[in-house]
């Protein structure tokens, strides 16, 4: 009998390995999140978002602006200081069953910081190219911006941030030292943040129009190229778990 | 823990294991892959990739190639160096043009009403499969970028002339000879990229005659190769798994 069919016990008491309801909800909190923010954009962004200077984009964009920015710190610091207050202090004495279990926590994390990558680096900044070849921008806060730079780039910097941050707390592989790759792949999407400040300066300064391949942009180019530092991640979570594993499994 | 010990019960439960891992690395590796190659590709190639009338014969056919090798020479540098899976290139190219086919549907037609045959994207699948194949047969990275390099450089225009052909007819509209892409563009004004700087048919490759395509697609391929090595070892540095030193003092 193939390896894979046969039978696996567990004993019944013992939490699973792999939390598949946890998983299946992080997966659908991200999706039914930004499906109401695509329905919110698509009937608010042109019934309220074409002139930034009539009452109605107050109401409807700018105050989403400010109430996403304070929701965003709150929970970067919520949720980072959950797992570090919460921290196991005896992390390196921890059983092999143990330590696996977190890998799959773990794995839950990444697959989610994986999750908004997409919408943010994908869905939402080519989208945004759609919107400015459609109006006349009077505004760094546009509408498509203030769902692009502020809310989808936050969320996954909140999420990468709590993935590394419970990597650090949880496993033993990753307590002793920085996992260089592991930082590039969060500091690197991170930065594409701070570099929003480059690139809304120099449109208002000089260059008005939205060439997609303006030398301008470059910087989000430079940092989007730190989610390849995910292999690495990757690269280190193999050898992590094939160590645990123990087991031939060709 | 203990050293001796292993953190499951059978070799059915390991196996069971690693194929659940299996499944999550590739769907975090494919999202991530998804969000920096998009971001990188939209952003050195994109306007020509957006519209059906900045898809010339000579920039776009120039351009495409050499932005698109990027991610696929990285990736196969991570996947077939350390795994041996020869799917790097055709994992990155699938999940590129995944984002941006949901793109093109949801937001520039579902959005803001652009027709999807005015905005719909390049066709890369051709070159990354070449890339894969070669990479495979000659398990080579300096034949992969030599001759894969060139293939996805010059297998570019055929790759997508059958889509892109029927749009370059010529027309003559109010007096004027164009092309029907150009006539989509010109209904459907684009207020971010205005006529002025549309970046087509620029230079004299003409000069010699009409082989400006293939000109351009050697010129590509050319190019290609060298990024190819270039994005290799990028690939391979974003592989490594050090670590640093968290100690401050």
């Amino acid at each position: 009998m193939a390896a894979t069919t046969e039978s696996v016990k567990t004993d019944a008491a013992e939490a699973p390995l792999l939390n598949k309801r946890n998983l299946t909800l992080g997966i659908l909190l991200y999706l039914t999140f930004y499906s109401f923010i695509r329905w919110y954009e698509g009937v608010y962004g042109w019934s309220a978002g074409l002139d930034s200077f009539a009452p109605e984009f107050e109401t409807y964009w700018m105050n989403m602006l400010y109430i996403e920015l304070v929701a965003e710190v709150l929970l970067f610091a919520g949720i980072n200081g959950y797992i570090w207050k919460t921290r196991d202090r005896k992390v390196m004495s921890i059983t092999p069953r143990e330590e696996l279990r977190r890998h799959f926590t773990h794995w839950i994390w990444l697959v989610c910081y994986g999750w908004a990558i997409y919408w943010g680096a994908s869905y939402f900044t080519e989208q945004d190219g759609t919107w400015h070849q459609t109006i006349v921008r009077d505004t760094d806060f546009t509408p498509s911006h203030i769902i692009e730079f502020y809310l989808s780039y936050p969320i996954y910097i909140i999420t990468g941030s709590a993935s590394f941050m419970y990597a650090k707390t949880r496993l033993p592989t990753y307590h002793e030292g920085l996992n260089l790759m592991y930082l590039i792949a969060v500091i690197g999407p991170f930065m594409i943040l701070p570099n929003v400040g480059l690139n809304e300066w120099g449109h208002t300064f000089w260059f008005m129009e939205e060439l997609f391949v303006a030398p301008l942009h470059y910087g989000f180019v430079f940092f989007g190229w730190a989610a390849l530092a995910v292999m690495g991640v990757v690269n280190t979570e193999v050898m992590a778990i094939t160590k645990l594993l123990k087991k031939d499994l060709a | 823990m203990s050293a001796s010990q292993s953190a499951v019960r059978s070799r059915a439960e390991a196996v069971q294991v690693s194929r659940t891992f299996d499944w999550m690395i590739l769907f975090t590796l494919f999202c991530a892959v998804l969000g920096g190659y998009h971001i990188h590709y939209m952003l050195t190639g994109g306007d020509w990739d957006f519209w059906t009338d900045w898809k010339d014969r000579r920039l776009w056919v120039t351009v495409a190639p050499i932005v698109s090798i990027t991610f696929p020479a990285a990736v196969q540098a991570c996947l077939w160096w350390r795994y041996k899976l020869p799917l790097g290139a055709t994992l990155s190219v699938l999940a590129l043009m995944l984002g941006e086919w949901i793109n093109r549907y949801m937001n520039f037609w579902g959005w803001t009403y652009f027709p999807v045959n005015i905005c719909f994207p390049s066709n890369l699948i051709p070159g990354a499969l070449v890339l894969d194949v070669v990479l495979l047969l000659g398990n080579s990275m300096t034949l992969t970028a030599v001759v894969g390099g060139m293939a996805y450089g010059l297998l570019f225009y055929p790759g997508n002339w059958p889509i892109i052909a029927p749009l370059h007819v010529p027309v003559e509209y109010n007096g004027m000879m164009m092309t029907l892409a150009d006539l989509q563009g010109y209904h459907y004004v684009r207020t971010g990229t205005p006529e002025y700087i549309r970046m087509v048919e620029k230079g004299t490759l003409r000069t010699f005659g009409k082989d400006v395509a293939p000109v351009s697609a050697f010129f590509s391929a050319f190019v290609s190769i060298i990024i190819y090595f270039l994005w290799h070892f990028f690939g391979r540095w974003f592989s490594k798994t050090d670590f640093i030193s968290d100690d401050a003092t």
